[in-house]
């Protein structure tokens, strides 16, 4: 466990988090209705036996659990996109009405969203997509030479009781792993040979650049759902969205740094959109490279997040919470519409943060179209 | 039926091929050696089912498989007919070094025969076979000396390092090959890990795929009514008997 810096309460509602996300992960897998009758048959109902083979998605759930600042704030992050693909990107991906059922179409690159068709009735709860994220994720799926994956996951926002069925496809593998793979090269050849894999597991939240198109459904019908997703890759390779957002991504241009924004003293920062409950932040640079460094950031951001929401045992909420240690300043900020939490050089003074924070609130709104996703569309 | 074969030489029928067994006895390891030619060791479970493709030529036809690589999980069972129920082959896998998959790989056949497609052809493959073979001669191909009796080899002594592999072995090669043929499976020891047997396994399943069935019910109705339907025994015995000529190694992927 990380450190907990102050106070059990802190670390019990850091604990009660983890617990609860790895409940929903576990009833992803078997879902609520199963877990309840299970326990309602035999109180002492030894879960592992149902749950054996899904323990990877256990062990990076609790991984990404510590580095995702997305999951801790309970919001969606999104890719950093051009307007204007993402708009393409995202009439390719609305299905045509012959297709019955469909719960969700998203496109999910470096672990984030670029975007998510939905049903106009209903939206997707964000722990239900980080849930998803962490299953696609799992290295039996995303290390696999399949063209694609068809599982059953139950989403416990969405309906706990019930599964639905995850159509995912990986349209883009990570690069340094397989140089050669194209896109929608699905078949192969043995004659291949044999290719090392050289993917070391380590416990280091790691820049994944794989483009991945999951159908979520609420029929079984495989084949309707395949036949509809290749069409819709086929069309993303067609139009060169594939390849405009696959380039975006090797110029980097899908992340960005404090120093795009040219603020003073500015290290790093989370904005939070209220609105759209979506997440954005520069890369972890310089201290905060160091995985140690990141990890004491985090820690402290999470004390913000906690001040301003209450979440500790704290008698009432705060607009505004800053915190200076020896190593850097932070700051903890809620509105209307945004919550904001920045890090700064310590040397400077408490007025510099208020101003910074300023600053990059104006920042985000004016970058608004690339970092969030906003009017996808509904069908 | 030798027209028709003529007729539609380089069309590429697709067969729905799916793969059974308990958990952990390598049932992603045999297809990703037969679609990557590629073995990873220390596998991740598979979740849900992944689907896999791979062309296989046979003779002057293409075959498309198009796998289930199911998740061996208890609780993925009840999904299971969702992958068999159109299925024209089944690849059901034990682990030869544990004996109880073989009791689960029966009743996967079990299963299979009264739920699964009546023409369904079954391959029962008993992997992991490089466990119990001396280290030293574990051979990529079909060995020379032809049936593979790893059995009677292991026997002889002096070889310290070949008694022990054996007896890991679980499942005797007559024991589940006696199974086989009663139930009337193609039969087949494999590792994924050294390539033994797997493209065979792919192979003799594509000889015993009713092609012009598949083709005659893809092609409509008038073709179909001209090839004497779907219950015509005849069309997969002429296959069977044009490819019985033929060496092995005939799926040229």
């Amino acid at each position: 466990m990380s450190a907990c810096p102050r106070g059990a309460s802190r670390s019990l509602c850091k604990t009660r988090f983890h617990l609860e996300y790895l409940h929903l992960q576990i009833l992803s897998v078997i879902s609520a209705e199963q877990l309840r009758r299970m326990f309602e048959r035999r109180m002492n109902f030894d879960l592992r036996r149902l749950l054996s083979g899904a323990e990877p998605l256990m062990h990076s759930l609790l991984t990404r659990i510590e580095w995702d600042l997305a999951m801790s704030t309970s919001s969606l992050h999104c890719l950093k996109v051009e307007p204007m693909l993402r708009k393409s990107i995202a009439d390719a991906l609305v299905p045509t009405s012959k297709i019955k059922d469909i719960l969700y179409v998203i496109l999910v690159a470096e672990e984030r969203v670029i975007t998510l068709v939905r049903p106009k009735k209903h939206s997707i709860h964000p722990s239900d997509l980080h849930v998803l994220i962490n299953t696609i994720h799992a290295p039996s799926i995303m290390n696999s030479s399949a063209a694609a994956s068809w599982l059953p996951v139950c989403l416990p926002k969405y309906n706990g009781s019930a599964f639905v069925n995850a159509y995912v496809m990986f349209l883009r593998r990570d690069a340094e792993m397989q140089p050669s793979q194209k896109d929608g090269d699905v078949e192969s050849s043995p004659q291949a040979g044999p290719t090392t894999s050289s993917s070391v597991q380590s416990n280091v939240p790691k820049p994944s650049r794989e483009i991945c198109l999951m159908c979520v459904s609420g029929s079984a019908d495989f084949e309707a759902v395949r036949s509809w997703c290749d069409t819709a890759s086929q069309r993303l390779t067609n139009d060169g969205l594939l390849l405009a957002l696959s380039d975006a991504m090797d110029r980097r241009e899908t992340e960005y740094t404090v120093a795009d924004l040219g603020i003073p003293g500015l290290r790093h920062f989370v904005y939070k959109s209220r609105p759209n409950v979506q997440v954005t932040m520069p890369l972890f640079e310089d201290p905060y490279d160091d995985l140690k460094e990141r990890r004491r950031l985090i820690t402290l951001y999470q004390r913000l997040y906690d001040a301003i929401h209450a979440k500790s045992g704290q008698g009432s909420t705060l607009k505004l919470q800053y915190i200076r240690t020896e190593r850097e300043s932070v700051m903890g900020w809620i509105t209307q519409f945004f919550e904001l939490y920045i890090a700064l050089s310590p040397r400077l003074p408490k007025s510099a943060a208020i101003n910074a924070a300023n600053a990059v609130a104006r920042w985000v709104q004016k970058e608004d179209k690339r970092l969030f996703l906003r009017d996808a569309p509904v069908f | 039926m030798a027209d028709g074969a003529s007729g539609s030489a380089e069309r590429s029928v697709q067969v729905k091929l799916v793969l059974l067994g308990e958990a952990a006895v390598g049932k992603s390891s045999v297809v990703l050696r037969f679609v990557s030619n590629e073995f990873q060791a220390n596998k991740e479970p598979t979740i849900g089912a992944a689907f896999l493709t791979q062309k296989c030529r046979l003779e002057d036809r293409v075959l498309r498989y198009e796998i289930w690589d199911t998740a061996g999980q208890e609780r993925f069972h009840s999904l299971a007919p969702m992958y068999y129920r159109n299925a024209q082959a089944a690849v059901v896998v034990y682990d030869v070094t544990k004996a109880s998959s073989l009791e689960k790989a029966k009743t996967w056949v079990k299963e299979l025969q009264r739920q699964a497609n009546p023409n369904i052809v079954i391959a029962l493959a008993g992997n992991k076979v490089d466990l119990v073979q001396p280290s030293s001669s574990s051979p990529a191909s079909p060995s020379p000396e032809g049936e593979e009796e790893a059995d009677d080899a292991t026997a002889t002594p002096g070889e310290g390092a070949a008694a022990e592999p054996e007896s890991l072995r679980q499942v005797p090669r007559e024991e589940a090959e006696a199974y086989a043929q009663e139930a009337g499976l193609l039969f087949f020891e494999t590792s994924a890990k050294t390539g033994e047997g797997i493209v065979e396994i792919f192979t003799e399943i594509a000889k015993k795929i009713p092609i012009e069935q598949i083709l005659a019910s893809s092609r409509g109705a008038g073709r179909a009514g001209a090839a004497g339907g779907r219950t015509s025994g005849q069309e997969g015995a002429v296959n069977l008997e044009e490819n019985a000529s033929k060496g092995r190694d005939a799926c040229n992927c």
